[in-house]
């Protein structure tokens, strides 16, 4: 184990897969030389080789493309997006071809899209996008996103040897914020399980990537029994933890920096007004982003993005329901 | 159902509407209180609302329909005006005391009776007490648990989760059901035995199920005297004696006096002259005309006979108070009204307390003998048993026996074995027996 900061990690697990396996290689802008926008792949070029390490130019559908080229042919692409915002630009290669080849042909498509994603930066509207919701409409993608170092490390080593494209969600917030024991080597966190990352009685927060850590420091503020569900994986969902921590507590609220309308909180709470009904003792609350984009003005996009006083008193609602 | 009921005039007070600093706090409402029925009636329950909000109700119209586990009785509206809230539901049972209803004043609509929000301080939290999450419903459906009885802590006094699971604690740790606690009429003068009830077979467990069968709740009556039956055999030492005896003199002295009563428009029944050679064996053999409170025997100055009154759901007891005072023209009067407005429901609560003798006359109906259960706290309970001609062995003055046609009766008395011993209950017996023999001393 060692202590790594989840900027490290990711850049960690990278590494270790494209030393294990040969089919493995980087495309994107900017990460080969320059070591990439937020340096993830700093040195891989001088490792691994310009071969590996494909500067890309700003044409995301024809990075996602090539990758998808690359993938049928039986190589591993992983795809950075400079910001997770600019996969608009390949988003028809990806939703419309990577997604839905092994429907069609029966083809496996075994590539991984990384996307730097999430504000609090005055990066404004183009640079902090939440975007996941937008792969959940499109089956035949997978969708993590960790919140932990470790859980970046395995989530990613997950995503490369998965068969599957999956999107991969790495909050920029994070990178060096969050710091953590990380097993070293080769190490692997399944896709689609949850993980509770608090235990508690009273009332569960469900969460993922930056939320997570937003309701641990409430909760740890707060001193009270809340219990909190890392969900890491987006796509598929684990079903069985939500429901088993709802039925634990009965009340529930669903924290996500992403905008709230059709959501992955609308997707949790929908699955718990049908699967545990008897089991809610509170209505099911959602902390998220209004329906706006972000804000380049610092108070503006703090006045958006949801805050650790907002969690705390979203909990507080709960508790004394 | 019919059980007695009567009209009580309903305690209220005035006082002004809206919170303080509403600008439009002129109308005045009326809160309508469950009223006090009688000395030892502490709750009654809403049977049913006359009346729905918005509706117009005039001054001593009925508002709503009450029930205590003594009679029923119609709650006459105070003022006049329009129902604003009504704050208890149908079924429910609260204090005496508890404002029930809010009347405003007439041609108010009902809405303007709630408090003006808008420019009002933070309006309180509103009651959700009887809100129930589903989790709750589950949890109380599947553990058989009546959500009233559990203590909510939750926003507005809701029942939350927790709570159900800490009743369900504190029931496990007590031993026996918590529910049976806040269930239990606080008016009842005898404290049930909550360990016996508890240690009672489950009957329902091993019953075998029974096919064809109709089932009805018991109205509020029938449950209270199950309840009290049960809990008199629980509570008191059942013993019954029997004496024999020859009402001839009493047939005799009746047909003398009955035409007086006649126009007086009173029946007078065989019961009446039981009813005054019993006060009279009271009087003279107090310990039947008491009490037993814990180690004591409560003796007590009147002798207030209670005359058991079949209805057609029940029975009710009227009681006759100072009946030493009566006459038996005088007790067969009282007896002839308390049984007429029992009938009609026109009793108040205060006639069916505080009887410390009593006497239950089912012989009417052609039964010769009978056990029947003491009223507590009452220490005798005495049985007045149809009355039929017998040949009976009857000695002259002489010595000499012959065989008579006589109108004999069974007089059986209930007694309670802590109060009193057998001999007791004989002297006594034998007292009342020698009395309605005599006949003309009646």
């Amino acid at each position: 184990m060692s202590e790594l900061t989840y900027l490290e990690a990711i850049s960690d697990g990278l590494r270790t897969e494209m030393r294990r396996d040969e089919t493995v290689f980087c495309m994107g802008q900017d990460i080969g030389t320059f070591g990439g926008a937020f340096k993830v792949t700093d040195g891989f070029v001088e490792e691994f080789g310009a071969e590996r390490m494909l500067d890309a130019p700003l044409a995301e559908n024809a990075i996602i493309g090539t990758a998808v080229g690359a993938a049928v042919e039986g190589l591993r692409p992983v795809c950075e997006m400079q910001f997770a915002d600019f996969i608009s630009c390949g988003f028809d290669q990806l939703v419309n071809v990577a997604a839905k080849l092994h429907y069609r042909q029966g083809l496996a498509v075994p590539m991984v899209v990384r996307l730097p994603s999430g504000g609090g930066f005055s990066g404004g509207p183009f640079h902090s996008q939440n975007p996941e919701a937008w792969f959940l409409q499109s089956p035949g993608l997978k969708v993590v996103a960790p919140a932990t170092a470790d859980d970046a490390k395995g989530l990613l080593t997950a995503a490369i040897r998965d068969p599957n494209p999956v999107c991969f969600l790495e909050h920029k917030g994070l990178y060096r914020y969050v710091k953590g024991e990380v097993p070293q080597g080769e190490y692997e966190v399944e896709i689609g399980k949850a993980r509770i990352a608090r235990e508690g009685e009273e009332m569960t927060v469900i969460a993922y990537g930056s939320a997570v850590h937003l309701a641990l420091d409430a909760a740890a503020e707060l001193d009270e029994s809340i219990e909190i569900v890392d969900l890491r994986s987006l796509c598929p969902l684990d079903t069985e933890a939500v429901l088993a921590s709802v039925r634990k507590t009965g009340k529930v609220l669903v924290a996500h920096e992403a905008t709230q309308s059709c959501g992955v909180g609308a997707e949790v709470v929908a699955l718990i007004a049908a699967e545990a009904f008897e089991d809610l003792d509170a209505p099911v609350r959602r902390l998220t982003a209004p329906d706006v984009p972000i804000p380049f003005s610092p108070p503006l996009e703090q006045a958006v993005l949801p805050q650790l006083e907002q969690m705390k008193e979203a909990c507080r609602e709960l508790l004394e329901y | 159902m019919s059980s007695s009921s009567t009209n009580v005039p309903p305690a209220s007070s005035a006082s002004p509407a809206g919170a303080a600093g509403s600008a439009q706090g002129t109308a005045s409402l009326v809160f309508v209180e469950m009223p006090k029925m009688g000395i030892s009636v502490s709750e009654g329950t809403i049977l049913e609302w006359r009346k729905g909000v918005g509706d117009a109700i005039e001054a001593d119209e009925t508002l709503a329909d009450v029930t205590t586990d003594k009679v029923d009785v119609e709650i006459p509206c105070p003022a006049s005006g329009v129902v604003a809230r009504l704050l208890v539901e149908p079924g429910e049972s609260v204090d005496v005391g508890t404002v029930i209803a809010e009347i405003a004043p007439p041609g108010t609509a009902a809405t303007a009776a709630e408090p003006d929000i808008s420019d009002s301080p933070p309006a309180e939290e509103p009651d959700r007490s009887t809100f129930v999450s589903p989790v709750v419903a589950r949890m109380a459906d599947k553990h058989d648990i009546d959500v009233k009885a559990v203590t909510g802590t939750g926003v507005g006094g809701r029942v939350r989760k927790k709570d159900v699971l800490a009743f369900l604690e504190s029931k496990k740790t007590n031993g026996n059901g918590g529910a049976l606690g806040p269930a239990l009429h606080s008016d009842s003068p005898y404290e049930p035995d909550v360990a016996g009830v508890a240690d009672e077979p489950d009957v329902a467990e091993v019953a075998p199920p029974v096919t064809g069968a109709e089932r009805e709740p018991m109205s509020p009556m029938r449950s209270a005297i199950a309840r009290h039956m049960v809990e008199s055999r629980h509570t008191a030492a059942h013993c019954t004696t029997i004496v024999e005896v020859d009402m001839a003199r009493v047939a005799a002295r009746r047909a003398e006096l009955k035409p007086a009563m006649a126009r007086r428009d009173v029946s007078l029944t065989y019961l009446s002259f039981v009813a005054k050679a019993t006060v009279a064996a009271l009087a003279e053999y107090p310990v039947l005309n008491s009490s037993v409170e814990g180690e004591e025997l409560v003796h007590h100055d009147d002798i207030n006979l209670g005359i058991a009154v079949a209805l057609d759901d029940g029975l009710i007891v009227p009681v006759i108070a100072q009946a030493q005072r009566l006459s038996v023209e005088g007790l067969a009067a009282a007896i002839a009204d308390l049984a007429g407005r029992a009938r009609s429901k026109q009793l108040t609560p205060d006639e069916v307390q505080g009887g410390t003798f009593t006497i239950t006359n089912p012989g009417q109906f052609g039964a010769v003998l009978a056990t029947p259960i003491i009223n507590q706290p009452q220490v005798g309970i005495l049985d007045l048993e149809a009355i039929v001609k017998r040949p009976v062995v009857i000695t002259a003055e002489d010595g000499s026996d012959s065989i008579a046609i006589r109108p004999m009766t069974y007089l059986c008395m209930s007694w309670d074995h802590r109060a009193l011993d057998g001999a007791d209950a004989a002297r006594f017996l034998g007292a009342v027996k020698r009395a309605l023999e005599a006949g003309g001393e009646l």
